[in-house]
């Protein structure tokens, strides 16, 4: 727990020497939540609600989608794997902890960086400009941030498994960015997975995808509410286990074929 | 000019070359960028099931519009991605182009020539593609200038994203950085025009009518081929608009090029 503690404080601390650039972020990621939000008003025209989202969690649901970016490093993390091609991960595998609870605790620090400088304003800037919906009570609340961490746990355990890749691939970049691909469309970052077809909705809970950002969403929009909050809970929690059984285990293959050369 | 487009395909032949030797990971990249596109286009299709259209806007209609963002935007990319402001300053940076520099061959040739991003064939493949399904599924009553407008379209918006491009990566020589706000014209800008510009309001569609004049690109050539009545009572001419925003920027663009390359100074890298 120490070394963890310490750990994400330097990730969190270099994070905050990057002050211009998550501005620069935060800028670029409110513009596209402009474009976003005029696109779904114009969807939604005279209609209040669709899919049991009224207007008002349409928009909401462009902020916190563009909060999370920077948070779940939804665009790019090409870290470990280029550690494997560098060599760095000599080192990585020296800490007093295993691979993944070091890069884990590195990820926490960095999302916490991005939670502080690039989240939280953006949620503030879009409450300002136009006004959002937010969580009912304390139990709402609570279902919200125990789901984003949730999220965010899910989210690393899927970039750390994918670019385990690099063990295999010799230039696994390609992949890795195929699968980040992937999670825009399922997990309801482009759009709630609710305005999507029913037997689509259904595929995409048979991945990963959606606990890393829809749940996240519905719990704080209310959609799901009551015992439906616990379930979705529990699925995210099922989805981190599974995550990080495969990531062990791919590893585990993965680092008989590794290679350092020395130099 | 003859030598400098041999050499301009001799720098493109390195790139490809060495782009081409691991098989497999290419493969996957060329895959992974037309993926991004299709899934995208995807999310709209899905999306339009559920609420019909978009400010009366069908489903084709628009991904008329997306195809041809798109694949411009792709061809664009292969061309200029010498241009890209965030790989051209890190080249300014880290003092290359004080390399480029030295040699006895116009510099611009050398840039053009020094980055051809392969896999962006996915992109302008899958945008063609979405381009294509929706001109056969639309209902355009095709005429002989309609026909002869279309490249000119395309074109322009090439030379527009091509423009930008190069503007950002002018800046770089006196901010050594890519700087965010090129981004959000350039991406931003993509990103905007794939949807019918009529739903922006207030002061997004005015500084993208006056200060950027994108909605001159797209947005009125496509109300002219399909046929669309104009909401923004904007004067007749307005389609024709489009080859002279997008060869206009792209002339600036290489004056300001010209301009910023006499005024660079190395970081002394």
């Amino acid at each position: 727990m120490r070394l963890f503690y310490e750990f994400s404080l330097r990730s969190f601390q270099r994070q905050l020497i990057y002050r211009t650039a998550a501005l620069a972020g935060l800028v670029t990621n409110f513009f596209f939540g402009i474009i976003r939000i005029a696109v779904l008003v114009a969807l939604y025209g005279a209609r209040h609600e669709v899919a049991g989202i009224p207007i008002e969690g349409a928009i909401t649901f462009t902020g916190l989608s563009q909060a999370m970016i920077g948070i779940l490093s939804l665009f790019s993390w090409y870290e470990l794997m280029n550690n494997v091609y560098t060599g760095a991960i000599s080192a990585d595998l020296l800490k007093p902890m295993s691979l993944y609870q070091y890069w884990i605790s590195h990820d926490f620090g960095r999302a916490f960086g991005q939670l502080i400088l690039r989240g939280l304003p953006m949620m503030i800037a879009y409450a300002v400009f136009f006004g959002i919906s937010t969580p009912q009570n304390f139990w709402q609340w609570t279902g919200f941030v125990i789901s984003l961490i949730l999220a965010w746990a899910v989210s690393f355990s899927w970039r750390f498994l994918v670019n385990l890749a690099a063990f295999w691939i010799p230039n696994a970049a390609g992949f890795v960015r195929f699968a980040f691909i992937l999670s825009w469309f399922m997990s309801g970052f482009l759009m709630p997975l609710r305005y999507f077809p029913d037997w689509f909705i259904k595929l995409c809970a048979l991945t990963p995808f959606p606990y890393m950002i829809n749940t996240v969403v519905e719990i704080y929009l209310g959609v799901v509410q009551g015992t439906a909050v616990i379930q979705a809970l529990l699925a995210q929690i099922f989805w981190l286990a599974g995550l990080i059984l495969t990531g062990e285990f791919a590893l585990r293959i993965g680092i008989r074929k590794l290679v350092i050369l020395g130099g | 000019m003859l030598q400098a487009f041999s050499l301009y395909w001799r720098l493109i032949g390195v790139q490809l070359r060495s782009q081409l030797q691991y098989r497999l990971a290419f493969f996957l990249d060329v895959l992974g960028t037309s993926l991004a596109t299709i899934l995208t286009f995807a999310t709209l299709a899905f999306v339009f099931q559920r609420f019909g259209n978009i400010a009366g806007w069908s489903l084709v209609e628009v991904a008329f519009l997306y195809g041809m963002v798109e694949a411009a935007f792709g061809v664009m990319d292969l061309v200029f991605s010498g241009f890209d402001p965030q790989n051209f300053g890190k080249q300014v940076r880290l003092g290359r182009l004080d390399q480029l520099l030295l040699r006895p061959v116009d510099i611009t040739v050398q840039i053009f020539g020094s980055e051809f991003i392969v896999r962006r064939l996915g992109r302008i493949i899958q945008g063609l593609l979405i381009l294509a399904v929706a001109i056969g599924m639309v209902d355009i009553r095709w005429t002989m200038g309609k026909l002869l407008f279309m490249p000119v379209i395309f074109l322009s918006l090439v030379c527009f994203f091509g423009g930008l491009f190069m503007v950002g990566a002018t800046i770089t020589f006196w901010t050594y950085d890519s700087i965010e706000a090129v981004n959000i014209f350039t991406y931003g800008g993509s990103e905007m025009m794939s949807y019918p510009m009529n739903i922006y309001q207030g002061w997004l569609r005015r500084f993208f009518t006056y200060v950027i004049p994108a909605i001159f690109l797209l947005y009125y050539p496509a109300l002219f081929i399909l046929d669309k009545p104009d909401p923004l009572q904007m004067p007749g001419f307005a389609p024709f608009l489009s080859p002279v925003v997008g060869f206009g920027v792209l002339l600036i663009a290489f004056v300001f090029w010209n301009f910023g390359l006499g005024h660079y100074q190395s970081t002394g890298t």
